[in-house]
């Protein structure tokens, strides 16, 4: 879901860097409130993580791949959408100046596509969907499920709006490829989030057996 | 219940063997982005298989170039398999040294 600078005229792109750099300024006074000693080297192995997996592109079928975002997971971990925009920026620096992956004059949007879109839909999906009906896991694979698609809709109207691509050919594309890979991204966050409920349940900001308020 | 130090350790094993693994065994296929940017352009069907051949980008406007130090995750053709372990666990471990490095700073400057 990284978009290349090809992408995006420099106008909107500039615009999109603006509202990322609104959102990581916000992501940073939550760092600057919620992170301390304890909580950090935790933090910075979830974002080794999410690099790690990223990297890993699954055969989805259609001619296509796709990997695990990481929106809603590091969300739903850190129990805050900021978190995500936070760990999901930084992962994206990286993988624009060091790998090329996803352009830089397009970062702005791609940040704003996978940590905050990705971020917020997954958080608060998982807490509706935790509170309507219990299960954290399967709440959790829808959350990130939707944190998938709904960013890859966003990007194919973004893509629209540049010119790039035509609207609804964009969204059935864009669509259909995220509704399958949202499934690895649904799959991969669930047992993440299990496996960290079971070894360090205290870690998780937002139990999973219990709902923010 | 895992202390920290282990956790963190445990962590980053899985991370680098996640990564290593994606090396040798991740797919070549197009991504979602990619597979649409082939379909938009009439160069594949929704459902069928992507073009040997194909640049997903040639649909863009934009004029700007960046080379990046380790593109697509290697080192280099010459540098082969050797060189993309190298980059994923230089990626790897950037992930982790930026956000703990970040974190810090942002965590330090609590009043």
């Amino acid at each position: 879901m990284h978009i290349p600078d090809a992408f995006l005229p420099i106008g909107q792109a500039i615009v999109y860097w603006i509202i990322a750099l609104v959102f990581f300024a916000l992501a940073l006074r939550w760092a600057n409130r919620e992170l301390n000693e304890a909580r950090i080297p935790l933090v910075a192995v979830l974002a080794a993580g999410i690099f790690a997996l990223q990297a890993f592109n699954l055969p989805i079928a259609m001619g296509t791949s796709g990997h695990l975002v990481g929106g809603a997971l590091a969300a739903i971990v850190l129990g805050s959408p900021y978190g995500a925009v936070f760990i999901l920026t930084l992962v994206l620096i990286i993988q624009g100046f060091i790998f090329g992956d996803g352009g830089i004059t397009v970062m702005g949007a791609n940040i704003i596509n996978m940590g905050v879109i990705g971020g917020f839909v997954g958080f608060y999906s998982y807490q509706g969907l935790k509170a309507a009906f219990g299960s954290p896991y399967m709440s959790a694979g829808i959350a990130a499920w939707l944190a998938c698609v709904i960013p890859a809709l966003a990007a194919s109207v973004e893509l629209f709006f540049a010119g790039t691509f035509p609207l609804v050919p964009g969204l059935i594309a864009m669509g259909t490829y995220h509704a399958v890979i949202g499934v690895i991204e649904g799959a991969i966050t669930a047992i993440a989030l299990y496996l960290i409920a079971t070894v360090r349940p205290d870690i998780l900001a937002m139990p999973a057996g219990a709902v923010a308020s | 219940m895992m202390e920290t130090r282990q956790l963190v350790v445990a962590g980053v094993a899985l991370a680098l063997v996640i990564g290593v693994t994606a090396v040798f065994f991740a797919s070549g296929d197009p991504d979602g982005l990619e597979s649409s940017a082939f379909y938009v352009q009439g160069e594949k069907t929704l459902t069928g298989d992507a073009p040997e051949e194909g640049d997903p980008e040639a649909i863009g406007a934009g004029t700007f170039a960046y080379e990046a130090p380790m593109p697509d995750y290697t080192l280099g053709e010459e540098a082969g398999k050797a060189g993309e372990v190298m980059a994923i666990i230089a990626g790897i471990v950037l992930s982790m040294v930026g956000v703990f490095a970040v974190a810090r700073v942002a965590a330090a400057g609590r009043a």
